[in-house]
C-alpha cells in the first residue's frame, strides 16, 4: 500500500501541489485523473524522487519513506514509465531495459543474462521484439513498450505509469492493458495516469481526481461514478468564468482561414477561419496537435495540402520572419524559458527584438532611446514589473517573464497573435490580469488564436472553441461564457469515443 | 552547460538600482583587469625598469598586444553566437596570403592588399558559417577540418607561387608602417607618443567597429540573440542563419587582418603566419567576460584580457623566465580566472535563492 | 547500426582500394617487406590518439591536450631513463600511470569547476607545452634504453611490433566499448544522460573516466613514440591535436557522445596514413596531405548531413 498524504510543494510563482494525497493499494489499477496543470506531473515526480516534497507524508506498505532522488525510489520498490523517452538511442533494446542494473560477469556485461531478462520482460508484454536490435530507428509506439519493460524488469511493488498509451495504436494499448491486469492479480500496486476516460473505465478500480493541486476525489471506487462525475469534478463547478466587458463584435472577413489545411507533421484536413476583434479558441488535450499546427503557420512544417489564406490571399509562409514582417503574425509560445524569451538579455532587448529592423538608422545601428522608449511603453501598457528595462528577462517572476514574451509582439505590431498557453505555471492573481490583458488585445482589433488546455481559461476568453483530437478538428463550439454547459460539450466532443 | 536562472521577484527600484551601479562597477570583471594589470606593471617596473623602456619594450608590447587584440575580437565575433573558430590563425594566413599574393603578383599598394585580403578572410569566414548552416554540424568540428584544408592549401600556394616561401615585396609604406609610432603623426605642433605604435590603429578602428556592430547595431544584436537562444531567436523572425555565416565571416576578416599586422611586423607574407594564435585568440574574450555560451561579448574586456596576458609574457621574460615556460603560467592564469569566475557565479546564485 | 556499418564497409573498400592502387602505382615497390614495415610502423600512433579523442568524444567531450599531454609523457619518460638511469619497464608503466592521472586532472577540473572541457583542456594543453619545454629545452634526448628502442623497431613477418601494441590497444578498447559495464556507463552518459542519471549512472563519473582513459591511451602512444622515434625532443606531439580529431570524425563518430567506433577509426587512421605515402609515392609537397584530410572531413561533414536528410 502506498500513501502519500497532504503533499505541498511550491514552485516559484505556483503551488503545483496543495494539499494532494492518495493511496495505491496493492492488486489494484488506480487512475490519476485532472486537467493539464492540476499537478499529476508534479505529483508523479515527487512520488519518483525527482521532486522533494515541501511538506506531506509518504509511505510504502506502513513504513515512512523519503525519497531525495530516482534511485531512491527504485529501492523504495516504486517503478515507474516516465512520459518523455529515457532510452539510450545507441543501445540494444535489452540493454536498455536492465539499463538499471547492468547483468555483470566479472566487470564484463553478461549477455546471455541481458537477453534473458529483456525477453522475459518482452514476453510479458507479448512484445516480438528482437532484444539486440538497436532503439535507434523504432517507432514511437514500440519505445513506449520499451520503457514499460523497463519498468516491468525491477519487480517493484509499485507502478506508476505515467500516459503509457499516447502513441500506442489499438492492439498495442489492449496488450498493455493485458499486461498491467496481470500484474494487478500478482499484487502490484499500480497507479495509471490518463487522459483518455475509457481507458480509465476499461482498466481501473479506484481514482483520483486533482484540481489545483487538491486532491477532490481520493481514492473513490471507480464503480460508483460515471463519467459526468468525473468531468465535474476536474474542471469543479466552483470555478467561475470571470465574465469581462462586453467587446465590440469581431469584423464579418476572415483574417486567416484555413481550408482543409494536410501538414507534414501529421494534421489532416483542419479548417478554421480567424477575424479581426475575436478571441478563437483552440482546444485539446496534449498530442492533439495544436501548437504543432500553430507552428506549421509559421513555417515550421510544409502544408501539404488544403489552402492557407491571410487576409484572402492564398499564401505560403516559409519563416517565421516572413510571417512577422509580411503577414505580421506572432506567435507567443507556450515554453517560455526554451523558445519565447532571452532570459541572460536585458528587457529591453527582449521586447525590441522584433522591432530592430524597423526602427535601425540608415548604417545599422538602433536608436538606444527609441528603444528605450518603446520598451517602456509596453512595460506600462502591459503591467510589467521590473526595476529597468536594463534588467535580464532571467530575473522576473513567470508571468512578468510571460508578458515580455507577449510584448515583444504588441511591439511588432502584429494583428494575428498565436498565444499559446499563456497561463501554464502563473499564480491566479496574474492568471486574471491575463486574461483581460487577451480580452483587451481583441477589443482593440487584434485576432487571436487561442492555444489553452485549461478549460476555465478557455470559456472565459474565448468566442468559439474549435477542438482538436488526433491532429485532426472534431468540433466548433460557440461559446456561451457559460462554464458548465460550454466544459460538458467539449469535453463530450474530446472523449466521444471514436 | 546553461544554469537556471534563479526568478527573483524585483525590489523596489530606486534603492536596487543605487546599490547595483556600485556593485556592478566593483564586481566587473574588467575593473578587476584593469587593477591587476597597473599592479603588474608596478611590479615588473620595479623589478626591472627597463620595462619602461619606449622603443625596446612598450612599443612592441603594445603592438603585440594590438596585434592579438583583433585576433582576440576574430575570435569573439563567433563566440557572439555560441559557436567557436578553431581556424582563426589559418584564416589569418590565408588572408594575408592573398595580401601578399597581391603585392608580389599584382604590385598592389599598401591599403588596396589589405581590402583583397580582407575580403578573402571574410570569404573564407562565410564559407565556414554557410558549411556549419547546411550541415548543421557543430562549428568545433568544421572549423577544425577547416584548419586542416587551409593550413595544407596555404603552404602549397606559397611553395607554388614563390621561391623562399614567402612573397617579400614590399609596397610603399610597409615599412613605415611597422617602424612608425603616434610620434609621426603630428596635429600642427602636437604630435602623439613615441611609444605607441601606428599599427595600434588598426586594433582601435576594430574594436571602435566591433563595439558597434554588438552594442548598436541590429545585426550584432541578433548575433548576440542567436548566442543567448538560437530557437527564441528563430521564432522572433530574426534570420538565425544569416547571423551564424555573418559572424563567421566576421571572424575570417579580422583575422585576416589579423594577418596583415602580423606580416607588417614580420616584413614578409610566409605559411607560417597564424600557426600560434588559437590560445591567445582565446585567451583575450574569456579573461575579459565573453561567454563562451555566446549572448555576452566585452569589446574592451578582449583589450584587457589580451594586455593581461602580454605583460604578464613581457615581464616573466625580463626577470628571466623562458619563453616556452611562459606558457604555463598562461595556462594556469587562465585556470585560476574560469575557477574565481565560477566561484563567484555560484556565491550570485546562492544569494539570488536565498533571498 | 546500420549507418555504422556502412562507414565501416566504406572506409575498409576504401583503404584496400587505396592500397592497391598505391602498390601498382610503385609498380609492386609497396609490397616489399621493408615498404610495409614503414606503412604500418607510422600508422601506431595515429591510431592511438585517434582512440584518445575518440574516448572523450563518446561522452560529449573533447580533449585538445592529446598532443601536449603525449609530447609531455614521452620527453618525461626519455628523461628519467637516460638520466636517472630508470628501467625501461618501470618507466613504460610510470608513462602511462602519468597519462592517465593527467587525463583525470583533467575530467576533475570539468566535473568540479563545470567549466566547458574545450577550455579546460586547451588550459592544461597549454601547461603541458610549457612544462614538456622545461623539461627538454632545445635538445634531443636518443641515449636512452636500446633495449626499448629495439623492441620498437621489431616486427613480426614484417608487421612493426608497434603496430600490433596498437592493434591489440584498439581490440581491447573495442571489448571494453561493447562489453564491460563501465564502458557501458560511459556510453549511457554521452547518450542519453537524463536516461543515464535516472537508471543511477553519475555522468560526473562517466566524465572522468573517459578523461582518465583518454589520457591512458595518450599514455601509451607517448612510449610507441619512445620505441619507434629516433629521439624525442620539444616538438613531439605538436602536430598530434588535428590527426586526433580527423580519425575518429571520418571513422563516423557521432560527435553529440553516445556512438562510437573503433573499427572505423583505425580505418580512418589508415587512410590517412595511405594518403600520407602516395604523397611521398608522387614526390608531393607534404601540405597535401593536411589539405587532402582537412577537404575529405568536411567533405564527410557535409554527406553524412545530406543522407540523413534525405532518410
Amino acid at each position: 500500500m502506498l500513501i502519500a498524504e497532504n503533499l505541498v510543494k511550491v514552485f516559484p510563482g505556483v503551488r503545483a501541489l496543495d494539499g494532494a494525497s492518495l493511496r495505491i493499494a496493492p492488486g489494484s489499477v488506480h487512475a490519476l485523473l485532472g486537467e493539464n496543470g492540476a499537478g499529476k506531473s508534479t505529483l508523479i515526480k515527487v512520488l519518483t524522487g525527482v521532486h522533494k516534497p515541501d511538506s506531506g507524508t509518504l509511505s510504502i506498505d506502513g513504513r515512512p519513506v523519503t525519497l531525495d532522488s530516482p534511485h531512491a525510489a527504485v529501492r523504495a520498490g516504486v517503478g515507474v514509465v516516465h512520459q518523455e523517452r529515457n532510452l539510450v538511442p545507441e543501445f540494444s533494446v535489452g540493454e536498455n531495459i536492465v539499463l538499471r542494473q547492468l547483468p555483470a560477469k566479472g566487470g564484463l556485461l553478461d549477455r546471455a543474462a541481458v537477453r534473458a531478462e529483456a525477453r522475459r520482460c518482452l514476453d510479458l508484454l507479448e512484445l516480438d521484439l528482437d532484444p539486440d536490435r538497436k532503439v535507434r530507428g523504432l517507432p514511437v509506439s514500440q519505445l513506449q513498450l520499451i520503457e514499460v519493460a523497463k519498468a516491468l524488469s525491477m519487480d517493484s511493488g509499485v507502478l506508476l505509469l505515467d500516459e503509457p498509451t499516447t502513441a500506442s495504436t489499438p492492439s498495442e494499448v489492449e496488450r498493455l492493458f493485458d499486461v498491467i491486469r496481470r500484474l494487478r492479480d500478482s499484487g502490484t500496486a499500480i497507479l495509471f495516469v490518463s487522459h483518455k476516460l475509457e481507458e480509465v473505465y476499461a482498466l481501473c478500480d479506484t481514482v483520483t481526481v486533482l484540481r489545483d493541486g487538491v486532491s477532490v476525489l481520493e481514492s473513490v471506487p471507480l464503480a460508483e461514478l460515471d463519467r459526468t462525475d468525473l468531468i465535474s469534478a476536474m474542471v469543479g463547478r466552483a470555478h467561475e468564468a470571470v465574465s469581462l466587458p462586453d467587446r465590440p463584435a469581431a469584423e464579418p472577413e476572415p483574417v486567416l482561414q484555413l481550408d482543409g489545411v494536410s501538414t507534414a507533421m501529421g494534421h489532416k484536413d483542419i479548417s478554421l477561419s480567424l477575424h479581426r476583434g475575436e478571441v478563437l479558441g483552440l482546444y485539446g488535450l496534449v498530442g492533439a496537435g495544436r501548437s504543432e499546427l500553430a507552428k506549421a503557420l509559421l513555417g515550421f512544417s510544409k502544408i501539404t495540402a488544403g489552402d492557407l489564406r491571410v487576409r484572402a490571399e492564398s499564401v505560403r509562409i516559409p519563416t517565421v520572419r516572413e510571417a512577422l514582417q509580411r503577414h505580421r503574425i506572432g506567435y507567443v509560445p507556450e515554453d517560455r524559458k526554451e523558445e519565447g524569451l532571452f532570459l541572460d538579455q536585458p528587457v529591453a532587448r527582449n521586447i525590441a527584438v522584433t522591432v530592430w529592423n524597423r526602427i535601425q538608422r540608415k548604417i545599422g545601428g538602433v536608436p538606444a532611446k527609441r528603444e528605450r522608449a518603446l520598451a517602456a511603453d509596453h512595460v506600462q501598457r502591459l503591467g510589467i514589473r521590473l526595476s529597468s528595462t536594463g534588467q535580464l528577462a532571467g530575473q522576473l517572476s513567470g508571468g512578468n517573464q510571460q508578458k515580455v514574451s507577449l510584448a515583444k509582439w504588441l511591439a511588432a505590431d502584429t494583428e494575428i497573435l498565436i498565444i499559446d498557453e499563456p497561463t501554464v505555471g502563473i499564480d491566479v492573481r496574474t492568471k486574471a490580469a491575463f486574461h483581460e490583458l487577451i480580452w483587451q488585445l481583441a477589443a482593440d482589433g487584434h485576432a487571436v488564436l487561442l492555444i489553452t488546455s485549461d478549460l476555465v481559461e478557455m470559456v472565459t476568453l474565448a468566442d468559439r472553441i474549435i477542438v482538436m483530437r488526433a491532429f485532426g478538428v472534431c468540433g466548433e463550439v460557440v461559446n456561451t461564457h457559460s462554464y458548465e454547459p460550454m466544459s460538458r460539450e467539449v469535453m463530450g466532443l474530446i472523449h466521444a469515443d471514436a | 552547460m546553461k544554469t537556471e536562472t534563479p526568478e527573483v521577484e524585483a525590489a523596489p527600484a530606486p534603492v536596487r538600482r543605487s546599490v547595483s551601479r556600485v556593485t556592478t562597477i566593483l564586481a566587473d570583471q574588467r575593473t578587476g583587469l584593469v587593477l591587476l594589470i597597473v599592479a603588474l606593471v608596478i611590479v615588473f617596473g620595479s623589478l626591472r625598469p627597463t620595462f619602461f623602456d619606449e622603443q625596446f619594450v612598450v612599443f612592441p608590447l603594445l603592438r603585440d598586444i594590438a596585434t592579438l587584440t583583433v585576433v582576440g575580437l576574430a575570435q569573439l565575433a563567433v563566440l557572439s553566437i555560441g559557436h567557436l573558430n578553431i581556424a582563426v590563425g589559418r584564416m589569418a594566413a590565408f588572408g594575408a596570403m592573398f595580401t601578399g599574393m597581391s603585392y608580389d603578383l599584382w604590385h598592389f599598394p599598401l591599403y588596396a592588399g589589405l581590402v583583397v585580403g580582407v575580403v578573402a578572410g571574410a570569404a573564407i569566414g562565410a564559407l565556414t558559417g554557410l558549411i556549419i548552416t547546411a550541415s548543421g554540424v557543430n562549428s568545433f568540428v568544421v572549423t577544425l577540418a577547416m584548419d586542416f584544408a587551409l593550413l595544407g592549401l596555404v603552404s602549397l600556394v606559397y611553395s607554388e607561387l614563390t621561391e623562399a616561401a614567402a612573397f617579400t615585396t614590399k609596397p610603399p609604406g610597409m615599412q613605415e608602417l611597422r617602424q612608425y609610432s603616434l610620434a609621426d603623426l603630428c596635429v600642427g605642433p602636437v604630435c602623439g607618443s613615441s611609444a605607441i605604435p601606428q599599427l595600434a590603429i588598426f586594433a582601435v578602428l576594430a574594436m571602435i567597429l566591433v563595439g558597434y556592430l554588438f552594442s548598436r547595431a541590429r545585426t550584432g544584436r541578433e548575433m548576440l540573440m542567436v548566442g543567448s537562444n538560437p530557437v527564441a531567436a528563430e521564432l522572433s523572425g530574426i534570420a538565425v542563419n544569416r547571423r551564424i555565416v555573418g559572424a563567421h565571416a566576421l571572424s575570417g576578416a579580422l583575422a585576416a587582418l589579423a594577418g596583415f599586422m602580423l606580416a607588417v611586423t614580420g616584413g614578409s607574407f610566409t605559411a607560417g603566419i597564424g600557426g600560434e594564435l588559437m590560445l591567445p585568440s582565446f585567451l583575450g574574450p574569456v579573461l575579459g567576460g565573453t561567454l563562451l555560451t555566446g549572448g555576452f561579448v566585452s569589446v574592451l574586456g578582449t583589450l584587457l584580457g589580451t594586455s593581461l596576458t602580454q605583460v604578464v609574457r613581457q615581464g616573466l621574460t625580463m626577470l628571466g623566465a623562458s619563453v616556452q615556460s611562459l606558457s604555463i603560467w598562461l595556462g594556469a592564469i587562465l585556470l585560476a580566472a574560469l575557477s574565481v569566475d565560477r566561484v563567484r557565479q555560484v556565491f550570485t546564485e546562492r544569494r539570488a535563492m536565498s533571498r | 547500426m546500420k549507418t555504422l556499418k556502412t562507414t565501416e564497409v566504406t572506409l575498409l573498400a576504401l583503404s584496400l582500394a587505396g592500397f592497391i592502387a598505391l602498390a601498382i602505382a610503385s609498380k609492386g615497390s609497396l609490397l616489399s617487406g621493408s615498404a610495409i614495415e614503414t606503412l604500418f610502423a607510422y600508422v601506431a600512433v595515429p591510431v592511438l590518439i585517434g582512440l584518445a579523442q575518440l574516448v572523450a568524444l563518446s561522452v560529449g567531450q573533447m580533449n585538445l591536450s592529446v598532443g601536449a599531454l603525449g609530447g609531455f609523457v614521452a620527453v618525461a619518460g626519455a628523461i628519467v631513463m637516460a638520466d636517472n638511469g630508470v628501467p625501461a619497464w618501470l618507466a613504460v608503466v610510470g608513462a602511462l600511470v602519468l597519462g592517465a592521472a593527467v587525463g583525470a586532472v583533467n575530467g576533475f577540473l570539468v566535473v568540479l569547476t563545470r567549466i566547458n572541457g574545450f577550455i579546460v583542456t586547451l588550459a592544461t594543453m597549454t601547461i603541458l607545452t610549457g612544462l614538456q619545454y622545461q623539461l627538454v629545452g632545445t635538445s634531443t634526448i636518443s641515449n636512452y634504453s636500446p633495449g626499448l628502442r629495439e623492441v620498437g623497431q621489431a616486427g613480426i613477418l614484417h608487421i612493426p611490433v608497434v603496430f600490433i601494441i596498437a592493434l591489440v590497444v584498439a581490440g581491447a578498447l573495442a571489448v571494453f566499448m561493447r562489453r564491460a559495464i563501465w564502458g557501458r556507463q560511459l556510453l549511457a552518459s554521452g547518450g542519453n544522460p537524463l536516461a543515464a542519471r535516472l537508471s543511477g549512472i553519475s555522468n560526473d563519473r562517466s566524465i572522468v573516466l573517459a578523461h582518465c582513459l583518454s589520457g591512458l591511451l595518450i599514455g601509451v602512444a607517448a612510449v610507441v613514440t619512445l620505441m619507434s622515434a629516433p629521439g624525442v625532443n620539444q616538438s613531439i606531439g605538436g602536430d598530434w591535436l588535428l590527426a586526433s580529431f580527423a580519425a575518429p570524425i571520418i571513422g563516423g563518430v557521432a560527435l553529440a557522445g553516445g556512438a562510437v567506433s573503433v573499427s572505423g577509426t583505425v580505418l580512418a587512421a589508415f587512410i590517412v596514413r595511405l594518403v600520407d605515402v602516395a604523397r611521398a609515392q608522387f614526390s608531393l609537397n607534404p601540405s597535401w596531405v593536411n589539405f587532402v584530410v582537412g577537404a575529405v572531413v568536411l567533405g564527410t561533414v557535409v554527406l553524412t548531413h545530406r543522407r540523413h536528410g534525405a532518410a
